[in-house]
């Protein structure tokens, strides 16, 4: 099968000595999945490579596997047409004849640093040493993922107002199940039951509903996360997770959700309890 | 007494209850009005910013982004072909580069955007203090425009005279320091909030590279000429030079709608449709248990002669008013949260100083009426069905005693 697509190709230096000692089969790659299924490629496949898209210098190279992408939540919407080369190969492939140092010439080096060695120390040290080089530790460059903490404080904000516009809600239907049972109240109290033991009665009751009310709501969240993740990994052809309930969110929410909820009853109920209990039955 | 009057009544009945249910929908109606100025905010703030120029047309080597991807290697004689075509009126290479100014000696230099663009009519910036280059290459007193952030970081103002070490072949140089004048402060469509960014007239540029003769060009901005349609334009130059790659603002503009903005379409989508579900909810409760309280009355009001249908309409009238008015201040308070969501998404990085998340536009206003009409009649369907079913006699019974 010989092809000429436009893809991302990243080269590795990993097994470049035996590759190099077998001129004669053509070099072996890796394609990534969507890659594969878009070009109905399978392992074993020849196809040709070329730097240019009019298919000038193109070379021929094995498939010798099909790989899943690393999800990159940077890199949501590229199509993630992917092959990884040999060092060697790739440079053979695209480099600038008439420059003699193409050959040498990489994008970025990746380092493993030794056990006990500060990444960020020795970042520091590399700068220093070879100007012209920026070297930043792994996490560093994660950490300046900004549009993931902005994401994040959108979300956040977005569960704010979502939690603004429940409570506001949650206090006009309890403001309307208190008054519905103003005459109940008002006989509880004329046969001698304080206000402090009804609004006890009341938390109980709030405590109950909001905790019920939470626990459907957590179930419905982990049971609408696996729909939520798959339309989203249909959507952008990737394994990236986009919802996970984790035991802190389940926390949180209920820290949130249950006192809530119990406040919304006390609040509604004591403005009903300070009233008379004659005024309650309308007397 | 009419419908909506009697509704109107209805609610004050209940000053709290009508007060919270209405802010319960203004809140709702709130965030359902920002996901409708979200769902395509970035695509028409995109569109405005490519469209402020007047250049209705971007021309490149490749598919690659400007700057990213090889240069029109005859960038001003592509440019001057181009702009011969009748269906186009003017055509403006421009060259990137980056610079850097030494501030001092335990300072770190100051780096930045640079670009080079040909005299024109239209400019891809504005002048906001200052004035503009002057035509015409003139390396013994370049000019160069720079915006609000290299000024400030400078600490440069028109007329100042600035040191710079250009840089433009996108690898490491040495090329020797040149001075050039601050003509003026400008503001130009692409700059992130903490980026430095400089104009200088092309040839300038190029001559500050050591290269005066190197015409290549990163991007050619073109405008369509009056009474031609871009479409027609991009047509006319594809025809000429079938080995560059040309684009339309709105072409541009679909193709990021397709890929790089898709994300906050899609969230938009989904939270607007639990926010409508989860308003339309809410609204059925509160009036189900509102009617609920009010079976006595409105048996009585049967029976007193009211026909069924008034009853009905009474109960719809009361939803209406209910998300009307809720509806109607949802309006002002989506958009002050609207500014809000967007001072938080236009904190990422990379992202344009002059994009903005949160657009308005009249479609919005008629999705989101058109949303909170169809909510108000789904939620007043339950308990409309509970009044056109209630049993008279047995219902004043039950109430009575």
């Amino acid at each position: 099968m010989k092809r000429l697509v436009a893809l991302l190709v990243v080269a590795s230096a990993v097994a470049a000595a035996a590759h190099s000692s077998q001129p004669a089969v053509p070099p072996s790659i890796l394609v990534s999945r969507q890659l594969a299924a878009a070009r109905q490629l399978r392992v074993g496949d020849v196809v040709r490579l070329a730097p240019e898209a009019n298919g000038a210098s193109a070379r021929e190279f094995r498939v010798a596997g099909i790989y899943e992408p690393t999800p990159d939540p940077m890199r949501i919407n590229a199509p993630k047409h992917e092959a990884r080369l040999h060092l060697p190969d790739l440079l053979s492939l695209s480099a600038d004849p008439a420059n003699p140092l193409a050959l040498e010439n990489v994008d970025a080096i990746s380092i493993a640093v030794g056990p006990g060695t500060d990444p960020a120390a020795y970042a520091r040290q590399l700068s220093g040493r070879v100007p012209g080089l920026m070297a930043q530790p792994v996490r560093a460059v994660a950490g300046e993922a900004g549009l993931f903490a902005v994401l994040e404080r959108f979300h956040l904000a977005i569960a704010i107002v979502t939690i603004v516009a429940s409570t506001v809600f949650l206090l006009a239907l309890t403001v309307m199940l208190v008054d519905e049972r103003r005459d109940t109240v008002g006989v509880l109290r004329l046969i001698g039951l304080t206000s402090r033991r009804i609004l006890v009665q009341v938390f109980a009751e709030g405590l109950v509903i909001a905790g019920a009310g939470g626990l459907f709501g957590i179930l419905l969240a982990l049971g609408s996360q696996g729909l939520i993740n798959r339309y989203f990994q249909w959507r952008y052809d990737t394994a990236l997770i986009f919802v996970r309930i984790t035991p802190d969110v389940i926390w949180r929410s209920l820290s949130i959700a249950v006192p809530l909820g119990v406040a919304g009853s006390v609040l509604a109920s004591w403005a009903l309890l300070r009233r008379g209990a004659l005024s309650l039955v309308r007397r | 007494m009419k419908t909506l009057p009697f509704a109107v009544r209805t609610l004050r009945r209940q000053p709290a209850r009508a007060a919270l249910g209405i802010l319960g929908v203004a809140a709702v109606g709130a965030l359902l009005f920002d996901m409708l100025l979200l769902s395509r905010g970035l695509v028409l703030s995109m569109q405005q910013v490519l469209d402020r120029g007047g250049f209705d047309i971007r021309v490149t080597a490749t598919a690659s982004l400007p700057g990213a991807g090889p240069r029109i290697t005859d960038g001003t004689r592509v440019a001057a072909s181009i702009a011969a075509l009748p269906e186009v009126d003017e055509a403006v290479p421009l060259r990137f580069g980056e610079a850097r100014v030494d501030i001092g000696r335990d300072r770190p230099a100051v780096a930045f955007t640079l670009f080079g663009a040909d005299p024109s009519r239209r400019r891809a910036w504005t002048v906001l203090r200052g004035h503009d280059l002057r035509a015409g290459k003139d390396a013994a007193g370049a000019q160069m425009l720079v915006n609000e952030t290299l000024a400030r970081l400078l600490g440069a103002s028109p007329g100042s005279r600035v040191t710079l070490r250009p840089s433009c072949r996108r690898a490491a140089e040495a090329l020797p320091p040149v001075t050039v004048q601050v003509a003026g402060i400008a503001r130009f469509p692409f700059d992130t909030i903490a980026q430095g960014t400089a104009a200088m007239n092309r040839r300038d540029l190029a001559a500050a590279c050591g290269e005066p003769q190197d015409n290549a060009a990163d991007l050619i901005l073109v405008a369509a000429a009056p009474g031609h349609e871009p479409d027609r334009a991009r047509d006319a130059i594809a025809r000429v030079l079938p080995d560059i790659t040309v684009a339309t603002n709105a072409q541009i503009v679909g193709r990021l709608e397709e890929s790089g903005f898709s994300y906050f379409r899609q969230i938009s989508a989904v939270l607007a449709t639990v926010t409508t579900v989860f308003g339309l909810l809410l609204i059925t409760v509160l009036l189900t248990v509102s009617v609920n309280q009010r079976l006595g009355t409105i048996a009585a009001l049967r029976a007193i002669g009211l026909s069924r249908a008034r009853v009905v309409g009474d109960v719809i009238a009361e939803s209406a008013l209910m998300v009307g008015v809720g509806g109607i201040l949802s309006l002002p308070l989506g958009l002050v949260l609207a500014q809000w969501l967007d001072r938080i998404l236009k904190r990422m990085p990379g992202l344009p100083e002059e994009l903005h998340f949160f657009v308005f536009e009249p479609r919005a206003l008629g999705v989101h009426a058109a949303v909170l009409i169809a909510t108000a009649v789904l939620a007043a369907l339950y308990p409309v069905r509970l009044v056109a079913r209630l049993p008279i006699a047995a219902t004043l019974r039950n109430e009575t005693v």
